[in-house]
């Protein structure tokens, strides 16, 4: 699915450089659910943006289902993390102004192609994927945090993504909605085969994943199967 | 995507409340002053009636009150004008002479209908003196001398509103005294009070000096051949006050009174464009500052967008889009206002001028919002979408 080569990120700012990254090697395939831990300021979510195509790594070679993506331009990448890609964040980042299905139905309005119809049709399915289609005319501010997230997961997967990336998606939560959030993932990597990397500080999070990642201080340190992926195993 | 820009300005409403209220009075301002000029400058275009160039009007103000001895001065007087070989022709007026500062009016009924028209005394070499042309009937003559009746000429504008389809010659109008008007001839335009007015219905009443025995008219207009200037005004001058002895004479070309009174258009039509420009600059401040502001408070916004697959050109489109719906909206408003105007004939001016003063300010106010989004919005597309999503 996707596959780093080599990347290196440094920030550059006037009084400091910043090495964000440092020869970082990753392949995940298609299908995985990927955890990735670190202590804060270790990178991650650079190499979700990365991943993500939001931000372009100073050296190395993101590659995309095979194809590098460096020699793209913005609108091709606008439209690869469109058609591709799903994203879940801390802080929901949800529109505040507009309706729950209105939040929801966002990325299909940067495709071209989905009748009004057809993209309500699929923003109710998505809704009713993450369990609130009882709340689809309120406002964000109206929901609670576990809601809010359910809203963006069903955002990120309506456009059906072959990839989600998710940067601490239960952050913000507590145990209790953490894992409703958790299992719905769950679900939609074992249901959908939706490939999923997904940032995260909490160890038990972490290991209900196939795959763990650590991360420190920019670089690798360790990436193995976890117990849950010798379970799925048997 | 204009669906949903609909939207989210809809559901912005209250924020976006005080922005369509600037840009919906901004409107009305504009509205009303580009109403103003668009009136101006049509009448401008629009026929005089009468050539005045070369045409020089002579005032003439005795020192006696003995109407007898000064009638007998002012023949003289005219005598000697129409002698100058300088000079083509004259005519007597009253003070309302074209581009002059004076009016008079006279109320007309034909019928039931009755109204009130600019009443113009002139002698019967005007119309050679101002070149009018009679489009039906015929000018003053010396058939007028046994007439019985007062014979009149009037304008389109007059003929129009009194006498509708009929036509208008040969028919009588009671004056006070139980005498009558009669129209003898139609004159396409007249329009002398200034070439910013709209045409006004009047009519011409013939100033003839054997019938109007007890009157004094102290104002002469002269046709001079082309060229003349200060040196044969000085020696006409000279010479008339030769015979007036203790009159006051003064002349100015009819060019110079135009210019007079095109000034006195200008000049507020120049003051209101300024105030006009000083409120939309503000108005454009206010809403480049909101527009400025608000991009910095939807950093998270435009991230997201550009996460879920909006290029930065579509971010770009997206934020100048948004300023021309609120402006719409604004419009839709002031449009809705502004059309009461022709509709309901507040004043009585023709639908077309406020029609094209209408067109003009909703093209100016959606110019001066795209002005104001454009550099907003270029900001707004190269925010870059990682910083705008990194965690407050
Ligand atoms: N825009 C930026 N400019 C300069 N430095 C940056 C920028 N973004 C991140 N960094 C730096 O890069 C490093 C990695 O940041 P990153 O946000 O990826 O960490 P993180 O692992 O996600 O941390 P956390 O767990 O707190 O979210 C940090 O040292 C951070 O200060
Ligand atoms: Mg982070």
């Amino acid at each position: 699915m996707i596959t780093l080569k080599n990347i290196e990120k440094v920030y550059q700012t006037k009084t400091i450089e910043t090495v964000a990254l440092h020869n970082v090697n990753l392949h995940i395939p298609k299908g995985e659910f990927v955890s990735v831990m670190g202590p804060s300021g270790c990178g991650k979510s650079t190499l979700l943006n990365i991943m993500g195509l939001l931000d372009e790594p100073t050296n190395g070679i993101v590659e995309i289902d095979g194809q590098p993506i460096s020699r793209y331009r913005d609108k091709e990448l606008a439209h690869i993390r469109n058609q591709k890609i799903g994203f879940v964040f801390q802080s929901y980042h949800l529109i505040n102004d507009l309706s729950v299905l209105d939040n929801v139905e966002l990325p299909l309005l940067y495709r071209s192609g989905t009748s009004a119809a057809e993209t309500r049709h699929l923003a109710l399915t998505a809704l009713e994927k993450v369990g609130l289609s009882a709340r689809t005319k309120h406002y964000p501010t109206q929901l609670s945090g576990g809601q809010r997230q359910r809203v963006a997961i069903a955002r990120a997967l309506i456009g059906q993504p072959e990839l989600i990336l998710a940067d601490e998606p239960t952050g913000n939560l507590d145990s209790v909605m953490g894992e409703e959030i958790m299992n719905i993932l769950l679900t939609l990597n074992r249901q959908d085969g939706t490939t999923i990397v997904m940032v995260t500080h909490d160890e038990n999070m972490a290991q209900k994943t196939e795959r763990l990642i650590r991360f420190f201080d920019g670089q690798q340190v360790s990436d193995a199967k976890t117990t849950a992926y010798d379970y799925q195993k048997v | 995507m204009i669906r949903h820009l609909f939207k989210l300005i809809w559901n912005r409403k209250r924020s976006n409340f005080l922005l369509i209220t600037e840009i919906f009075f901004c409107f009305l301002v504009l509205f009303a002053v580009l109403s103003l000029i668009v009136y101006n400058v049509r009448n401008y275009y629009k026929p005089l009636g009468f050539e005045h160039e070369n045409v020089w009007m002579l005032t003439m103000r005795p020192d006696t009150d003995s109407t007898a001895l000064n009638r007998q001065t002012l023949e003289q007087i005219m005598q000697r004008a129409k002698g100058f070989q300088e000079v083509e022709s004259v005519a007597l007026t009253n003070s309302n002479a074209p581009f002059a500062f004076s009016q008079m009016n006279n109320e007309l009924s034909y019928g039931e209908k009755k109204m009130m028209a600019n009443e113009y005394l002139v002698q019967d070499d005007f119309d050679k003196v101002m070149r009018m042309q009679v489009s039906h009937g015929r000018w003053f003559g010396q058939q007028d001398n046994a007439s019985h009746h007062y014979p009149i000429v009037i304008n389109r504008a007059l003929q129009q509103k009194l006498f509708e389809g009929e036509d208008p010659l040969g028919k009588l109008i009671p004056r006070n005294d139980s005498s009558s008007y009669q129209v003898v001839g139609v004159v396409e335009h007249y329009r002398p009070s200034s070439e910013y007015t709209a045409e006004e219905p009047g009519f011409f009443n013939r100033i003839h000096l054997p019938k109007n025995e007890n009157e004094f008219y102290g104002e002469l207009l002269l046709r001079v051949k082309p060229g003349m200037g200060v040196e044969f005004e000085e020696k006409m001058v000279k010479e008339l006050s030769g015979i007036s002895k203790g009159w006051t004479m003064e002349v100015a070309t009819l060019e110079k009174m135009r210019q007079n009174k095109a000034k006195m258009a200008k000049v507020p039509m120049i003051a209101l464009t300024i105030i006009c420009g000083f409120l939309i600059l503000n108005v454009a401040l206010g809403l480049f500052g909101v527009l400025w502001y608000n991009i910095s408070r939807r950093n998270s916004e435009i991230g997201l967008r550009r996460a879920v697959g909006a290029a930065s050109s579509q971010v770009y489109r997206q934020f100048i889009g948004e300023v021309l719906v609120l402006a719409t909206f604004g419009l839709v408003l002031g449009v809705a206002f502004a059309i009461q105007f022709p509709l309901l004939q507040v004043f009585e001016v023709e639908s077309v001028v406020y029609f094209i003063a209408l067109g003009i300010a909703v093209g100016l106010i959606y110019l001066l919002a795209i002005g104001c989004a454009f550099y907003p919005s270029r900001q707004a597309a190269a925010i870059h979408p990682a910083m705008a999503l990194h965690e407050e």
